[in-house]
């Protein structure tokens, strides 16, 4: 009895130790998931896959060629704005709903499984006893086993203001805007008549019909309704697009042509640059072309605000006006409300992570490769930072409507005797000569790029700011009373020093000051040694800088003793 | 099997696997300071070495090993290849092409916490200091365990010599008794190469990652991989990427082998003991038997 007690736990003992060491061991995987392969131009082929209802997929996904469908029905005599309803269905009105299969009772496996199939194989079916040419209708011919690993990301189809300009301009449209415009009303009770047009309203589709977005209390009853009908983005542009093209196709005469129906046409993978995009006339909205932004009872003057050359850069309206067409100040008052997301006004315009205020779409700006050579070392201003210059400020909070002119900086005002045409640094003299330093060049490069750029000539005042680029602490008021030049050694020290491992030797700021801004313009000059280092016919030592040692009252600190043996 | 017997197994079951899990080796934690010293060490900066190989030049001059040529033109066949260290060459810059862009990685001793290289050493040639230096001595003898030992393939050994030695990065520990910096991180241009406490060290990398969002990877490696190194690596892309070990674990080395090494001498004292006992047990049942049994024999002679 007393043997049976004590193997019996210690048997399960046993036990669980070994599931616990064969849980650790099996439990890493081992299998590498095979290699994914993208098509990114699909042409007009579509994959099903539908893995939100499926899951796990239990045979290959089906890759569908609309183009080929599309065709053959042509081929059989059809006209083709007369083969979609051949498989996609129409509503009352007799507008195409580009939905397929025609009918899924419910949105689960068996349903949407069964429908695709029904249609799909019926369809071939009957060409086959019709004796025509067929599509497949055994499993594996259209579930093919190497389009398990296949991802077709379809290009998305941009309506660029190019497009809309060319539907604005076309004579047969008569400038009748409620063709694709229109807003939802939903305090009203009939419920056919929501849908209105309300001339100098109108809007981006994706403010109402992006419904993956969360929008604020004006918008979201409305985002609410096109979720809950599913007229997504992309389904709302194909009803709008497609029926219009199918339309038209319909009454146009022989030598008429009407929009693309084909989705190849459409889905280019091809977009408009903002340089391209800049020279097409912008949708008129009764935008002003200046405007003063002046927010009553706020602390700072107004701003003066050029609207129509911001518009050129940016793709959409969408880039600022993120929810509405409307002016920033309707939604951000100076305390936030519910319709400006609790944001205030000062943020919204300030918000330097932001892409849809000033300050941000600045930054993004100075990060782009002419500018981020100086500007990746300073950091941006915004409210919140402590005790900014007063010009900083000023520089936009003018009070008048008018921008005032600015004069296009100049090297020619410069003192020969103070702004060296030439610097020589002699830190590394023992191994290689004194490196020369273009300093008057790289100003004048940097004075023209200043001058290239609109946004730059506006903000870069006075030379100093060009200065500062490079000095970037420097007090100049007090320099130029002390009459002292700004050498890097007055901040870097040449000694090493542990304690403050943040600031930056003298030779590691030379190097990184220097690399880092040709790393940051992309410039192929200055990235070798020998650009810079000429080298010495009898090198010293490379581990003799003067005053490099540890200082001792370190050596105490850390208990660093020396050890003599 | 009735109730109270099967939950007195299942609890007996459930503490023996909680005391097996106990005594399985935990990661010690990294340590910084030893015997009132800082541990000192280096923290590379992998954005910003800029492949001058300074570094491996001045390594040579302070260790008084052959000076490599390090114009451009030499530094461009240099890293068409993998280098790893050897017995003449301390420490070797390599380049590692990433989805970032490309990135020169020095390589030297790691400096760990607690050396697999010193524990395996049998007559402790292999020192840790207590500043933090890895170290070798004379009184070597020549095993080559402390190579065996080294997760990151470290220590080289003489084999051209006629009496070799085992050679490595020292951290330069003669140079540190005279108070200064390390050769390399005396020729780094750019602060690429940074020495300091430990403990300072890892401030100023995690300052360096939380004051630059999206320009690093979010950890230092040598804080915890294997117990935690004085050598620490700065990168922008993931630590595989530029050829360094991410299997290694927290774990310090030594730890692996301590569980066996602590029960050797128990089991060598405690198992003749155990048998010994076990051997008289069973004589003193087996005489007994006889006893019985002659008893009884004589017993039924008696009859």
């Amino acid at each position: 009895m007393i043997k049976k007690s004590i193997i019996l736990p210690a048997v399960i003992c046993l036990l669980i130790l070994v599931i616990i060491a064969m849980n650790t061991v099996y439990s890493v995987p081992t299998y590498a998931p095979p290699k994914e392969v993208i098509w990114t131009k699909p042409e007009s082929k579509i994959g099903i896959a539908h893995t939100e209802i499926f899951g796990m997929l239990e045979r290959p996904q089906v890759i569908f060629d609309h183009k080929k469908h599309a065709e053959a029905l042509v081929k059989e005599g059809k006209k083709e704005w007369e083969t979609c309803n051949a498989c996609h269905p129409v509503d009352e009105g007799n507008a195409l709903i580009f939905d397929f299969p025609k009918k899924v009772v419910k949105k689960e496996k068996d349903s949407v499984m069964n429908a695709y199939h029904d249609q799909c194989i019926s369809c071939h079916k009957e060409k086959v006893q019709e004796g025509k040419k067929s599509g497949p209708v055994i499993c594996a011919d259209c579930h093919k086993e190497d389009h398990k690993n296949v991802k077709v990301k379809y290009p998305v189809a941009e309506f660029d203001f190019a497009h809309h300009d060319k539907h604005v301009k076309n004579k047969k449209l008569k400038e009748d805007c409620s063709l694709c415009h229109h807003t939802y009303d939903a305090e009203e009770p009939d419920e056919t008549l929501r849908l209105v047009y309300e001339q100098g309203t109108e809007e981006s589709c994706y403010y109402c019909h992006d419904t993956e977005k969360k929008r604020g209390p004006e918008l979201a009853p409305i985002v609410r309704v096109t979720a809950k009908k599913g007229l997504t983005i992309r389904k709302a542009s194909h009803l709008q697009c497609l029926n219009c093209h199918v339309e038209f196709a319909k009454k146009a005469k022989k030598d008429e042509k009407a929009g693309p129906v084909e989705c190849s046409k459409c889905h280019t993978g091809e977009y408009k640059t903002i340089s391209e995009l800049a020279k097409v006339p912008q949708p008129d909205r009764n935008q002003p072309e200046k405007t003063l932004i002046d927010i009553e009872n706020a602390r700072m003057k107004g701003v003066g605000f050029n609207h129509s050359s911001h518009e050129k850069y940016n793709r959409t309206c969408r880039g600022c006006h993120h929810e509405t067409l409307k002016a920033c100040k309707e939604c951000h008052g100076i305390t936030g409300t519910p319709e400006g997301n609790m944001v205030n006004v000062a943020d919204a315009y300030h918000n330097v992570v932001s892409e849809h205020s000033c300050s941000g779409c600045h930054g993004i700006k100075k990060s782009e490769k002419e500018c981020a050579g100086c500007h990746h070392n300073i950091a941006p201003v915004d409210i919140e930072t402590m005790n900014p210059k007063k010009e900083t400020c000023a520089r936009c909070h003018t009070g008048k409507k008018e921008r005032i002119p600015i004069l296009p900086l100049s090297v020619a005002g410069l003192d020969p005797e103070k702004v060296k045409k030439e610097v020589t640094v002699k830190i590394l003299e023992n191994e290689f000569e004194p490196s020369k330093f273009p300093h008057l060049d790289i100003i004048k490069k940097l004075v023209k790029i200043s001058n290239d750029s609109k946004l730059a000539t506006y903000f870069h005042t006075k030379m100093q700011t060009i200065c500062d680029g490079c000095h970037h602490r420097s007090k100049a008021e007090a320099e130029a009373k002390k009459d002292t030049p700004p050498f890097c050694r007055n901040c870097h020290p040449v000694a090493y020093d542990p304690e403050k491992l943040n600031k930056t030797k003298l030779l590691s700021a030379y190097h990184r000051q220097c690399l880092g801004c040709h790393e940051m313009m992309d410039l192929e000059k200055g990235r070798k040694c020998s650009e810079c280092h000429k080298e010495k016919k009898e090198p010293k030592s490379i581990t003799s800088i003067k005053n490099f040692e540890l200082p001792t009252r370190l050596l105490e600190k850390f208990g660093w003793t020396p050890v003599t043996n | 099997m009735d109730r109270r017997t099967f939950l007195k197994t299942i609890g007996v079951g459930l503490a023996g696997a909680a005391g097996g899990t106990l005594l399985t080796p935990h990661p010690s934690k990294a340590q910084v300071v030893f015997d009132g010293m800082e541990f000192s060490g280096i923290l590379v900066d992998t954005t910003r070495c800029i492949g001058c190989r300074r570094c491996e030049k001045a390594c040579a001059e302070v260790n008084n090993l052959p000076v490599p040529n390090i114009s451009e033109t030499a530094n461009e066949a240099v890293f068409k290849k993998m280098r790893k260290t050897t017995d003449i060459q301390y420490t070797v810059t390599n380049l590692y092409e990433t989805e970032k862009g490309n990135f020169f990685v020095p390589w030297r001793c790691m400096h760990c916490n607690q050396p697999g290289c010193r524990s395996a050493c049998l007559v402790y040639a292999m020192q840790k200091r207590t500043t933090g230096h890895v170290t070798w001595d004379t009184n070597c003898m020549g095993c080559r365990l402390c190579m065996l030992s080294c997760p990151f393939d470290i220590p080289k050994f003489e084999y051209q010599e006629a009496i070799p030695r085992i050679q490595k990065c020292n951290l330069c520990f003669g140079r540190f008794n005279k108070g200064k910096v390390p050769g390399c991180v005396e020729a780094c241009p750019t602060e690429a190469l940074m020495f300091g406490t430990r403990r300072k060290l890892l401030e100023e990398g995690k300052r360096r990652i939380a004051q630059n969002p999206g320009k690093y990877v979010h950890h230092i490696y040598g804080e915890y991989e294997v117990g935690g190194t004085s050598h620490l690596y700065l990168s922008a892309v993931p630590f595989q990427q530029i050829g360094l070990r991410t299997d290694l674990g927290a774990v310090a080395y030594p730890v692996y082998s301590l569980v066996y090494l602590t029960a050797i001498p128990f089991i060598a004292t405690l198992t003749p003991l155990f048998m010994l006992g076990i051997a008289r047990a069973v004589r003193m049942r087996k005489e007994r038997e006889e006893k019985e049994e002659k008893g009884k024999e004589e017993k039924e002679k008696h009859k």
